[in-house]
C-alpha cells in the first residue's frame, strides 16, 4: 500500500464505516434473502425461493392500502411541515433580534422529549373526551366529539408535530445561506415581496426545500411508534405492519419483504433528492 | 434641475449616530461621490435613498416627489451592490431581464433591450453564462447592465470597484464613467478611494462621522481642503501646526515650533492665532543644504528615503520641529539618502490654512 492511499479522512471515518456496515449492511443482507422465502402459518419459514411475498404486497388490497396510506401520509406531512415551517424558519434565519434564541429553543425543545411521551400527550389531547374535543363542543363548533385519533387525522397531527423541528432547522439554514443583498437587489429592480419570494427566495432555497421534504418524508414513512400509538392497533402504516408481521404473526418473510420495499423507496428518494439538489443548487 | 434632494437626514443604530442632519442635492446628469472612511455613513445614505433602510428623520425627494416612505420596488432606482448581488440561479441574460420582466415587458422588446444593455457593457457574447462562470469585472458589468436597463431615474453605486484588482479597477472606473455619460444618468457613487472619487466625479461629498465635511468639485476639494481631515484624506498632505505672526489679505506669516523666521502661507487668520496648514507632499521641493537659507525655506535632514516607481519618497525632519513627508518625481535632479541635510521649500499658495477637526484628532 502506498503512503498516498492512507488518506486521514478515510482513516478517521473508519469507526463510522464499520458501525454502518455492521448495523446496516449486514442486516440488509440477511433481510433480502429472508424476504424471498416461502412462509406457511402452521410450519413457519420454508426452504426454497419465491416472489410470492412481493406479489402479495402489490396485489393484495390490504397491503396495497397500507402502502398507499403510508406514502400519502409522508407526502402530506412533508407538505404541511413545509408550509407551517417556512415562516418560522425565515424569522429564525433573518431576524436580528437578540431574543431569536428563544424561538430556536421552542422549535428544538420537542426533540428533547421522548416520542412515546409526546404521542401519549396527543392521545390525551385528541381523544373523544380530550381537551380539543371538549373545546370544540364547549364553543359550540360541533355537537358531538370529532374523531381525531386512531385515524388519518390523528396520524397527520402527531407526525407533523414530530417532524416540524427537522423541517424548520433545515429550511432556516437554507434561507440563511441566501445573501439578503439578493432580495434587496430584487426589490430595487421592481419586485414586490411576492415576486421576490417566487423568483429569488424559493429558487435559491430549493436545495433546502428538497432536503427538508425528503428527510421528513423518509422519517415519516419509516416511523413506527407514533403511528402505532395514534393509529391504534387497527389503523396501520407500513412500519407498524412490519412490526406486526415480525412479532405478532411471526411471518418473517412478509415482514422482510415489506422492509425491503420500504428501504427501496427510501433509497430511491435519497438518490433522487441528491440529483435534484444538484440540479437546482445555484451554479 | 434637481433630481435627488436629501434634507436633514438622521439615522442612528442604538446610541450611535450614523447620520447627523445630512442634506444633499444632486442635479440631473450629475455624478456625485460620497467619499469617506469606513463607518462614515456613506452606504447608509445610499440604502436610505434606495429604500432598503428607513431614516429616523429627514426627507428624500426624487424628481420632486417625496419618496421617504415609499417601498423600494416603487422607487425606480438602479442599485449596484458592492457584492454585485447577481442572481446565481439565473443566466446573465435573465439577470439583466429581471427588472424588465417585473415591469411586464415581454417578447421582442424585452430581448432587444436586454441585448442592447449587454452590448453596451460588451457582454453580448456571454449572455448564456451563469454568474459564477464570470470574472469579477464581468460580474460587475452584468450588475451595471441590470441596474441601468430599467432606465432608472437615479443610479446608485455602492463601492462597485472595491472587489477588483488595481488594473481592472482603473479600467472599470473608466467604463462606469463612460456608461454614465452615455446614458446621462444621475449617479451617486459610494467609495472610500480618493483616486476613484477624484477621477470620476463631478462633485465629491466628503463625509466623516455621519456629516458632510466638504462638498465641492474634485479640483476645489484637492486645492482648497476645508479641514485637516479633508487635506489628509484627499491627496497626501502634511499637516503643520503653527502660530500666526502677521496677516494680510489672503496671506499669513507663521512660525513652526522653534523656527524664528516666519513662513508665508495662504489663508485668513488673526495674528497670534494657533493654526494648521496643509501642505501636499508633491508641492515640496528639496535642494541640497547650504549655509545661506533664503526666506520661505526650512532646513532639515532626510531620515528615510524610499523609491516607489514613478516617485521617490522622503521623510524629512525639519530643524524647526515638525517631520514632513515629501514626494519628489523620479526625474528630480538630485536624489538623497538618509542622513543628507536638505532645504525644503514650497510656494506660499501651497501652504494652505485649514480648519482643525476635533473629531479627527
Amino acid at each position: 500500500m502506498s503512503r498516498r492511499s492512507l488518506n486521514p479522512g478515510w482513516l478517521l471515518s473508519t469507526p463510522a464505516l464499520v458501525l454502518l456496515s455492521v448495523f446496516f449492511l449486514i442486516p440488509l443482507a440477511i433481510l433480502l434473502p429472508t424476504s424471498l422465502r416461502p412462509f406457511n402459518s402452521s410450519s413457519g419459514i420454508q426452504s426454497g425461493w419465491t416472489l410470492a411475498n412481493y406479489v402479495a404486497i402489490l396485489s393484495d388490497s390490504f397491503y396495497a392500502e397500507i402502502m398507499l396510506r403510508t406514502i400519502v401520509l409522508g407526502v402530506l406531512v412533508s407538505a404541511i411541515c413545509l408550509v407551517l415551517g417556512w415562516p418560522i424558519a425565515s424569522v429564525i434565519a433573518r431576524s436580528q433580534s437578540r431574543y431569536k434564541f428563544i424561538l430556536v429553543l421552542v422549535v428544538i425543545f420537542p426533540l428533547l422529549i421522548d416520542v412515546v411521551v409526546r404521542s401519549f400527550g396527543w392521545i390525551v389531547l385528541l381523544s373523544d373526551k380530550g381537551i380539543v374535543n371538549e373545546l370544540l363542543i364547549g364553543l359550540g363548533i360541533t355537537s358531538g366529539p370529532v374523531q381525531l385519533i386512531f385515524n388519518f387525522v390523528g396520524l397527520l397531527i402527531g407526525m407533523v408535530h414530530l417532524m416540524l423541528p427537522f423541517m424548520i432547522l433545515i429550511l432556516s439554514s437554507a434561507i440563511r445561506a441566501i445573501p439578503s443583498d439578493l432580495e434587496h437587489a430584487s426589490a430595487t429592480l421592481g419586485s414586490r415581496p411576492a415576486a421576490t419570494f417566487l423568483y429569488v427566495t424559493i429558487p435559491l432555497a430549493m436545495p433546502g426545500i428538497v432536503a427538508g421534504s425528503i428527510l421528513v418524508f423518509v422519517l415519516t414513512i419509516s416511523s413506527m411508534v407514533t403511528p402505532r400509538l395514534l393509529g391504534g392497533p387497527t389503523y396501520r402504516v407500513m412500519a407498524s405492519t412490519i412490526y406486526d408481521e415480525f412479532l405478532q404473526l411471526l411471518n418473517w418473510p412478509m415482514g422482510a419483504a415489506l422492509s425491503s420495499l420500504l428501504t427501496a423507496i427510501v433509497l430511491v428518494l435519497v438518490v433522487l433528492s441528491g440529483k435534484l439538489t444538484q440540479k437546482w443548487s445555484p451554479r | 434641475m434637481t433630481v435627488l434632494d436629501i434634507a436633514n437626514l438622521h439615522k442612528s443604530w442604538g446610541n450611535v449616530d450614523v447620520l447627523k442632519d445630512l442634506s444633499l442635492t444632486v442635479s440631473s446628469g450629475e455624478f456625485i461621490s460620497l467619499l469617506g472612511p469606513s463607518g462614515c455613513g456613506k452606504t447608509t445614505i445610499l440604502r436610505i435613498i434606495a429604500g432598503l433602510i428607513e431614516p429616523d428623520a429627514g426627507v428624500v425627494r426624487l424628481g420632486g416627489a417625496d419618496i421617504t416612505w415609499k417601498a423600494p420596488y416603487y422607487r425606480d432606482i438602479g442599485y449596484v451592490f458592492q457584492s454585485y448581488a447577481l442572481f446565481p440561479h439565473l443566466s446573465v441574460e435573465d439577470n439583466v431581464a429581471f427588472g424588465l420582466r417585473r415591469r411586464g415587458l415581454k417578447g421582442n422588446e424585452l430581448l432587444l433591450r436586454v441585448a442592447h444593455a449587454l452590448d453596451r457593457v460588451r457582454l453580448g457574447h456571454l449572455r448564456g453564462r451563469f454568474p459564477r462562470e464570470l470574472s469579477g469585472g464581468q460580474q460587475q458589468r452584468v450588475a451595471l447592465a441590470r441596474a441601468t436597463v430599467i432606465e432608472p431615474k437615479l443610479l446608485l453605486l455602492d463601492e462597485p470597484l472595491s472587489n477588483l484588482d488595481a488594473v481592472l479597477r482603473a479600467e472599470m472606473g473608466i467604463e462606469i464613467k463612460r456608461l454614465q455619460r452615455e446614458l446621462g444618468i444621475t449617479t451617486v457613487f459610494v467609495t472610500h478611494d480618493q483616486v476613484e472619487a477624484l477621477t470620476m466625479s463631478d462633485r465629491i461629498c466628503l463625509l466623516n462621522h455621519g456629516a458632510i465635511t466638504q462638498l465641492a468639485t474634485p479640483e476645489e476639494i484637492y486645492t482648497k481642503p476645508a479641514s485637516t481631515f479633508v487635506a489628509t484624506f484627499i491627496g497626501r498632505s502634511n499637516i503643520l501646526r503653527a502660530k500666526v505672526t502677521a496677516a494680510s489679505s489672503g496671506r499669513v506669516e507663521a512660525v513652526f515650533g522653534d523656527q524664528l523666521k516666519p513662513i508665508l502661507g495662504a489663508g485668513v487668520a488673526a495674528t497670534g492665532e494657533a493654526v494648521s496648514f496643509s501642505l501636499r507632499q508633491q508641492a515640496i521641493s528639496l535642494e541640497p543644504w547650504s549655509e545661506r537659507i533664503t526666506s520661505n525655506k526650512l532646513a532639515g535632514a532626510i531620515t528615510f528615503a524610499t523609491f516607489a516607481g514613478s516617485v521617490r519618497q522622503y521623510v524629512v525632519q525639519l530643524e524647526a520641529g515638525p517631520e514632513i513627508l515629501v514626494e519628489a518625481p523620479k526625474s528630480a535632479a538630485t536624489t538623497y539618502v538618509a542622513g543628507d541635510r536638505v532645504i525644503a521649500s514650497w510656494a506660499a499658495d501651497d501652504l494652505i490654512l485649514v480648519q482643525e477637526d476635533e473629531v479627527f484628532q
